[in-house]
């Protein structure tokens, strides 16, 4: 799953908010990218396995990397 | 060797949502023909409040509502009492074997709140309705009585009140991005991982080992078996993360549908298989259809989205550290003890002077049949049209 290559424009990091703040922040952020700028969000709100990358391509957005090793979890989406 | 490392992994990752919701539904099917109950929590964490008020020397036993909920025994004589027990080693279990498990304190003060004051108005509304997202919905509506779609109806209201509130700037989560030039490297620690997996093992054996004990040396097979599902569900849950309050809150907030959709189909598969158990002889769970579901609907749903989790999402997250969800349960107690508490005062008017209604008796045995698929597909259609709309509205934004 690791992939060092990529590398974000942006973070934002979400650890300690709960569900369904993560998600609609993740939301909130990618519209202030341009297309092609990339943002890692990080959050320790497990259920957000379930909401992140479905809503992102629901948005229209590109899903690089999913890091769900550990109970800390990384996305990496694509504008 | 390669099978068990590819075993060892299906535990380890998180489940697909979907099929997991729909494995419920069957699992809660031949729960109730196993049982004779139907696959609920919050009816125990009733009595729970009702126990620890026996602590001081409160007389439950002449509350009405403790009556109705049969308080007798405890944790380990009642068959929802040993279900719940194996749930939170199922969860357990998942937790650990998926290196899940992390101390996590609320950011700030509000989240406390949140999670108290909506948890206490879940646990009140889904006991004034006479079940949560389980007994009211999940498990209620393949039960075809009809409080169970009028408690969903007003959930979904409430619901998308509560949405209101909680995307309100004062509750919002001021994190922001910053612009940054590498990816944050997370913690990676082989060695607890280890230590997890074998801690998650050890609580599964010993939960099958117990349920095996009731089942032939207690010859309580009953309360063997509920625990073993217990074990199941928990398992399950967690795993595949599965949260009722973001299927429907979701809707509203980022228009994602999914799990919802999956929730619908799990129940259809539900229905059929308590109709059989019914058909042969099994007595439904019918309860009545009154104000008191309406505002239990209304409240539950407001709670539910106000605390971010419900009566059976809080066990799985409270049990991987999230702080947050030791304080919804608490809430969740607290505010079903009340609804015992005054429920003497309110029964009359609000529920019990109303009719039970059983839709295989008001449209006949496979007159309800059809009814309950009808409102299952009303019921997609409308999560269809919601989603549409969210989506609508948030292009032209």
């Amino acid at each position: 799953m690791e992939n060092k290559e990529i590398i974000p424009d942006y973070r934002i990091d979400m650890q300690g908010e709960p569900c369904p703040y993560p998600a609609i922040n993740t939301l909130e952020a990618m519209k202030e990218l341009n297309d092609g700028e990339i943002l890692e969000i990080i959050s320790d709100c497990p259920q957000s396995i379930n909401n992140i990358p479905v809503d992102a391509k629901n948005h229209g957005y590109k899903v690089l990397l999913i890091d769900s090793d550990g109970p800390t979890i990384r996305y990496i989406l694509q504008k | 060797m390669e099978f068990l490392l590819n075993f060892r992994k299906t535990l380890s990752r998180f489940w697909s949502p979907i099929p997991a919701v729909i494995a419920l539904g069957v699992l809660s099917a031949y729960y109730f023909g196993i049982t004779g109950t139907y696959w609920a929590v919050t009816g125990e964490f009733t009595r729970w409040g009702g126990h620890f008020l026996q602590l001081f020397g409160v007389d439950v036993s002449t509350w009405g509502y403790y009556k109705l909920m049969s308080i007798e025994g405890n944790i380990f004589t009642r068959v929802d009492g040993v279900m719940i027990i194996g749930m939170f080693a199922g969860c357990i279990a998942a937790a650990f074997w998926g290196n899940n498990v992390k101390f996590r304190l609320p950011l700030n003060n509000i989240r406390i709140w949140q999670a108290l004051i909506g948890g206490i108005i879940a646990g009140f509304g889904a006991r004034l309705g006479m079940g949560c997202n389980l007994a009211s919905f999940f498990t209620g509506i393949p039960q075809f009585s009809f409080h169970a779609w009028v408690f969903t109806a007003f959930m979904m209201v409430g619901v998308y009140f509560g949405v209101k509130v909680a995307l309100h700037p004062f509750f919002q989560s001021k994190i922001k991005m910053q612009k940054v030039s590498c990816a944050k490297p997370l913690e990676h620690n082989e060695d607890k991982v280890e230590k997890f997996f074998t801690f998650g093992t050890f609580i599964f054996i010993a939960i099958m080992l117990w349920a095996l004990y009731l089942i032939f040396i207690l010859n309580s097979p009953k309360l063997g078996m509920a625990m073993l599902f217990g074990a199941a569900f928990g398992l399950i849950i967690a795993k595949a993360q599965i949260c009722f309050t973001s299927a429907f809150r979701d809707i509203f907030t980022t228009g994602r549908s999914e799990l919802a959709i999956a929730i619908i189909i799990g129940m259809a598969v539900a229905t059929l298989g308590v109709f059989t158990y019914l058909n042969m002889g099994a007595a439904p769970k019918i309860f009545w259809t009154g104000p008191n579901v309406v505002i239990g609907g209304l409240l539950f749903g407001f709670g539910i989205v106000i605390a971010g989790g419900c009566e059976c999402g809080w066990m799985y997250r409270a049990v991987e550290g999230q702080v947050h969800f030791w304080i919804v349960g608490v809430g969740n107690i607290i505010g079903a003890t009340l609804l015992a508490f005054v429920w003497d005062d309110i029964s009359e008017p609000l529920a019990t002077s109303w009719p039970k209604i059983n839709l295989l008796e008001s449209f006949g045995q496979y007159g309800g049949l059809v009814a309950n698929y009808g409102l299952l597909f009303l019921f997609f259609i409308v999560i269809l049209i919601l989603e549409k709309k969210y989506l609508r509205k948030s292009r032209n934004r």
